[in-house]
């Protein structure tokens, strides 16, 4: 069984009178433990394709299944389940909580699926140690540097030990060197059986992945297998 | 997400805004102080009246007096002997739920002390010791009439307040006891003196050495100018010379004062009452139950509106409270919408987010009400200050409570539709606001 399969996916928006299509028409399967990298221009579909692979939205034709729960129809609350237990994100911009320090940052995901507060605690403690934050666990965001704040992401995003772990142009707001470090973790996290898909335009980032799926108004328009 | 986590990130939430958070609050301050005050106020109006009420003799009091008798039944008016001694002694038999039965005559003759000084016009009342009861009387010094005065006809007085000061000025009231008076040059002896009955603003603005506001209409004027000597004595030294051929059984007297024994009963006492007196009067309607219900309802109702019309005031400016939570509410979720994008991200469903804003403006109310009970304690000081001879404001457990509970459901209230609209938004356009 894959973790994410789609079969005819479509995704229309409405913006006024005028209806937008941004997936045309998506057959995909992603099995458990691959490095998936999805690439195209903009407006080609990429994000929009994360976001119901990431479980943040549904299609509006199609079937999704993910991690084996058909999602197709799913209620905003089902959605949010699944992300909470089964997918981590690490965005471009970090997207942390600027008034909270490194640990309740880390530990915002545990808070929804209702974990006692000294576990939620350890276990965020534990997730700063493995990206090498060990040290800063009270320091806020604006404190850190790029490289460090994306290493919370990342540690946010594993805290509830998914299975899926998603990348939104992870080291788009990181200088080369400090890309490459987080690229390094991505790796480490696919070594250690996660399944790590990421988005991006940097074609020196998707060949890192081992399969690259690149996206054409709307389609897949090549994929490749390394 | 539980709730507790939602309290400490409401809390969190409130003191990162303090000074924001606290103006949110003030109108719940506000809005609790007010109404704590206010309650306080009616509660301190409601305790004086039932004070006044108590010392004017209660509702319990009920007094029989005389009437025309009505033109149907004048044909027959002399059948009955009027109101008399034997009316008492017939109630006392059979009015059961009657617990003290006075009769009253007044005589008005020329009060003075021993010495003949200070002489001055008073009535002068002939009653039985039940009197005192009736009349919830106190005593300054010395005893009520008992019943061996009535017995024996003694020649006992006991007076109020008004009396003392006028014949004795300044004189504490033990020192009185013993004392001779003059009525109508007969020598009494002072057995009692009743202490003074005032208003309790009046009582604080004495305290205070402010003269009492003058009044159209003292209530306890009778009580303080009472001159009470045993009814039989009244009748022997008095009255019979005028009347020799009435036997003081016939005697008609000016009222009778009776005392209900249970209020739960009070419709039913007043029934016993009119069956025994139409029984001994056969039928004629010559006599009037006075009752100080419509007076008390009267009272009642103003303290009521009073209150009404306080809490509503009180009410308003909470509610006003309340739409200042809501909107200082709608303007921080449109300031964090990037924050519940984050959240719906990581896994907050909807409905997480809802109740994250319902708690923090629920706590927003509480921390105010609170802050509110403090306030009022200074604000009822401060109106105590300002005047100082009215009811002292009375706080109450309830009052706080109930403001409290309004504030919070005031919160409650104007936290659901910034919730609700927070829960509304989606996990993509939010995570893409800046």
């Amino acid at each position: 069984m894959s973790i994410l399969e789609f079969e005819g996916v479509k995704k229309t928006y409405r913006v006024g009178d005028q209806e937008i299509r941004a997936l045309a028409g998506i057959d995909l399967r992603i099995e458990e433990g691959e490095f998936v990298a999805i690439i195209g221009p903009s407006g080609s579909g990429k994000s929009t394709l994360m976001h119901l692979l990431g479980c943040l939205d549904t299609p509006t034709e199609g079937r999704m299944t993910v991690c084996g729960t058909d999602l197709s129809r799913a209620t905003a609350d089902e959605l949010a389940r699944m992300r909470n237990r089964e997918i981590g994100f690490v965005f471009q911009s970090f997207n942390l909580l600027p008034r909270l320090d490194v640990v309740s940052n880390i530990e915002l995901p545990l808070i929804y699926s209702d974990i006692p507060a000294r576990e939620r605690r350890e276990r965020a403690v534990e997730a700063a140690r493995k990206v090498g934050l060990g040290d800063r666990l009270s320091n806020r965001p604006t404190q850190l540097s790029g490289g460090q704040c994306q290493r919370v992401a990342i540690a946010r995003a594993l805290v509830n030990n998914p299975r899926i772990v998603f990348g939104d142009e992870p080291t788009g707001n990181l200088d080369s060197a400090t890309g490459r470090n987080i690229m390094e973790i991505f790796k480490e996290l696919h070594a250690s059986g996660k399944t790590i898909i990421l988005v991006t335009h940097d074609p020196s980032i998707a060949s890192q992945a081992r399969r690259v799926i690149e996206l054409h108004d709307g389609l897949i328009s090549r994929e490749e297998r390394t | 997400m539980s709730f507790f986590v939602a309290l400490q990130i409401g809390l969190r939430e409130i003191f990162a805004h303090k000074f924001r958070s606290f103006l949110s609050m003030l109108g719940v301050v506000l809005g609790v102080s007010s109404l704590i005050a206010t309650m306080a106020l009616t509660r301190g109006i409601e305790e004086g009246t039932r004070v006044f009420m108590q010392q004017v003799g209660g509702l319990e009091l009920v007094n029989v007096v005389p009437s025309e008798p009505s033109s149907r039944m004048f044909e027959f008016a002399n059948l009955s002997h009027g109101i008399t001694l034997r009316d008492a002694h017939l109630l006392r038999d059979s009015a059961t739920l009657v617990s003290h039965i006075s009769p009253e005559i007044g005589h008005g003759m020329a009060v003075s002390r021993g010495d003949g000084v200070n002489t001055e016009r008073r009535r002068v009342r002939g009653i039985y010791p039940d009197h005192f009861v009736i009349g919830m009387h106190g005593l300054a010094a010395g005893r009520w009439l008992a019943d061996l005065d009535v017995e024996h006809g003694t020649r006992s007085v006991v007076i109020g307040q008004s009396v003392a000061e006028e014949l004795w000025p300044g004189t504490p009231a033990a020192d009185l006891l013993g004392r001779q008076i003059l009525l109508d040059q007969t020598p009494f002896e002072v057995v009692g003196v009743l202490p003074l009955y005032e208003r309790e603003e009046d009582a604080r603005a004495r305290k205070l050495g402010q003269k009492p506001r003058p009044r159209r209409w003292d209530p306890f004027r009778q009580k303080n100018e009472s001159v009470l000597i045993p009814f039989s004595t009244m009748f022997h030294e008095f009255r019979s010379g005028a009347f020799p051929e009435n036997s003081m059984e016939s005697l008609k007297l000016e009222t009778l004062s009776l005392r209900v024994g249970n209020l739960d009963h009070y419709r039913a006492t007043l029934g016993q009452i009119r069956s025994v007196l139409d029984l001994s009067h056969r039928g004629v309607d010559d006599y009037d139950l006075e009752t100080r219900e419509e007076w008390f309802d009267r009272m009642e109702a103003s303290v009521r509106a009073a209150r009404l019309s306080g809490g509503l005031i009180s009410a308003i400016s909470l509610v006003v409270g309340g739409i200042g939570i809501m909107n200082i509410m709608l303007a921080s979720i449109s300031e964090r919408i990037r924050e519940f994008g984050i959240r719906l991200a990581v896994g907050a469903r909807p409905k997480d987010i809802f109740w994250q804003i319902l708690v923090e403006s629920m706590l927003i109310s509480l921390i105010g009400g609170l802050l509110g009970i403090v306030a009022s304690l200074g604000l009822i000081e401060i109106l105590k200050m300002i005047s100082p001879t009215e009811n002292v404001p009375i706080l109450t457990a309830d009052g706080i409570i109930f403001s409290v509970a309004f504030a919070i459901v005031a919160g409650l209230v104007s936290g659901l539709y910034p919730a609700a609209k927070a829960a509304k938004l989606d996990p993509i356009t939010a995570l893409r606001y800046e």
